[in-house]
């Protein structure tokens, strides 16, 4: 097969689906580090967020990309009112209560999806975009944007936690709890701040693999096993982890086709998974064991 | 002038306010309390007035860091009173009493291992809104081994290192009380010797410190006061001296 054969149909579309993986693997992963639980609901956030913006395409008129920002506000907050509603009620209990807890804000945000946009797929925009050529790599302008944004997205998010007083707080509360309570830190405040967070990278996520595919009900559900094995396999913890993993994942998904046949792709996320907890728990970049 | 009044009112009937008559920056007065439902602490009574540094020695299980993380708020007080700089303090969450002025270094867990020197630094300093160069400065003159390694992250750092880390970031706050929960724990006698010149250069620039060490006799030999606990009661005081000139105490719990 000629290399750019491989590129334009393999890597590529790899690269794509890894960058939205990422950006829902960076949001598993502060979950995991700062507040210790699999977040489950993650991907059925990431598909709210992708529906809003479909809402806000539909009622107003206006292209998805000013839909998505619209989007990140309503999952921002929608995640921190879920927080104050269930989780932070549950916050005393042992984790895999709320672990279960977020099993069921999955089913609750699934049929909210359902009811209000039904259980057709839709798209944000109709008609077929041909890629372009840029030297021999065709790529559509919505993939170049997707791969942009992602690393935009993660590269603001990054400096915020190494630069600003409320990153580094948010750092030493996945570091070291206890010590960052007693160095004054707001359990509260972080909590809040991370689920903003979180809600804005969902809708990311969702917008992402809506406009690169369709959206579905159950779109984000099914992008939930990638995104963990992304987030377990960069290092829980280390949001830059995430982004390594959730490429990886993406291209080896992509790349499989050429070796097994397509039905098992959804099933090599798994094997990642299986593979990395057996021979580096902490990842590939030293996060915490679990 | 009422404030003041108030922090001595539990100590009524304590001997040691005529002895030791400076300002009483803390005030514990039967003081009960543990995690669960047991009690380890069964009526403590302390004080620290300014610049004093004050010892708790006993042997293991005696409540001696239950008494320390009672007066931080990490567990429950059941009764009796604990008041800093005049104020009642006893079930205020820990992040309140840091804005008090009492910064605590616990014995283990004490640093942000995946964070750099300078960040935990600025950690400690977290509430703080202004600028906070001079408090790194005065950190970093007293330990001047961080100062070289600012970028080093702390996880990668010596045990005695480590412990200079940890209490750095408790005198970010320029904390009025310092809380120290064995800091000497399995370090050499060379960091124990610096850990003790520190606490004792920090107690002359006007720092009120209360010091858990199982290194009771080096300890006792420099404290201005001490406290021998057992069972979670009060079981000797006095000053450093007397602790170590008590046979007794020399006997049973500074191992002869």
């Amino acid at each position: 097969m000629p290399f750019m054969e491989f590129v334009n149909f393999y890597l590529m579309p790899g690269i794509v689906l890894g960058s939205i993986y990422a950006l829902g693997a960076v949001g598993i992963t502060l979950v995991f580090g700062i507040l210790r639980f699999a977040h489950l609901a993650h991907g059925d956030l990431a598909t709210f967020g992708a529906f809003t913006a479909l809402g806000v395409v539909t009622i107003f008129g206006v292209s998805p990309w000013v839909a998505l920002p619209v989007a990140m506000v309503v999952c921002a907050s929608l995640a921190i009112g879920i927080d104050k509603l269930f989780y932070d009620y549950l916050s005393e209990r042992p984790k895999i209560i709320v672990v279960m807890s977020s099993l069921g804000i999955a089913l609750m945000l699934r049929a909210v999806v359902q009811v209000v946009w039904g259980v057709d797929t839709e798209t944000y925009t109709r008609g077929i975009v041909r890629p372009d050529d840029y030297w021999g790599i065709r790529i559509r302008d919505r993939e170049i944007y997707t791969i942009i944004a992602m690393f935009v997205i993660v590269g603001v998010l990054w400096a915020f936690l190494q630069k600003t007083r409320w990153g580094k707080a948010m750092r030493a509360m996945s570091d070291n709890p206890d010590l960052a309570l007693l160095s004054g830190v707001d359990n509260r405040k972080i909590t809040m701040l991370t689920w903003g967070i979180v809600g804005i990278l969902c809708a990311a996520s969702g917008f992402f693999l809506g406009i690169n595919t369709e959206l579905k009900p159950l779109m984000g559900w099914t992008m939930l096993l990638p995104m963990f094995a992304a987030a377990i396999l960069g290092g829980v913890g280390r949001a830059e982890g995430a982004v390594i993993g959730g490429l990886i994942v993406g291209i080896v998904e992509e790349t499989s086709v050429l070796f097994i046949p397509g039905e098992y792709k959804a099933a090599l996320a798994f094997a990642i998974l299986l593979l990395i907890l057996l021979v580096r728990p902490t990842g590939l970049l030293k996060g915490k064991v679990l | 002038m009422t404030s003041q009044a108030i922090a001595e009112q539990p100590m009524a009937n304590n001997s040691m306010q005529q002895k030791y008559s400076g300002k009483p920056i803390l005030t514990m007065a039967d003081v009960r309390g543990g995690y669960g439902d047991a009690d380890i602490l069964q009526g403590i009574n302390m004080q620290v007035t300014e610049q004093e540094i004050v010892v708790i020695v006993g042997p293991n299980g005696a409540g001696k860091s239950t008494a320390m993380k009672a007066i931080f708020g990490l567990l429950k007080v059941r009764g009796g009173s604990i008041v800093v700089n005049g104020t009642e303090i006893a079930g205020w969450k820990p992040n309140r009493i840091v804005q008090h002025g009492v910064c605590y270094v616990p014995q283990v867990n004490n640093i942000f291992r995946e964070m750099t020197i300078h960040e935990n630094l600025e950690m400690g300093a977290f509430l703080r809104k202004g600028d906070i160069y001079e408090s790194l400065e005065r950190v970093y003159t007293l330990f001047p081994d961080l100062k070289e390694r600012r970028n080093a992250l702390a996880g990668n750092l010596s045990g005695g290192q480590r412990q200079m880390v940890a209490m750095g970031r408790a005198l970010m706050l320029n904390p009025s009380l310092l809380l120290l929960d064995e800091p000497t724990a399995g370090l050499s006698p060379k960091y124990m010797e610096q850990i003790f010149e520190i606490t004792r250069n920090l107690r002359n620039a006007g720092l009120s410190i209360l010091l858990v060490e199982q290194h009771a006799k080096q300890a006792l030999a420099f404290a201005d006061k001490g406290y021998v606990l057992a069972a979670g009661n009060n079981r000797h005081e006095g000053t450093g001296q007397e602790l170590l000139a008590d046979r007794e105490v020399a006997e049973m719990f500074l191992g002869g």
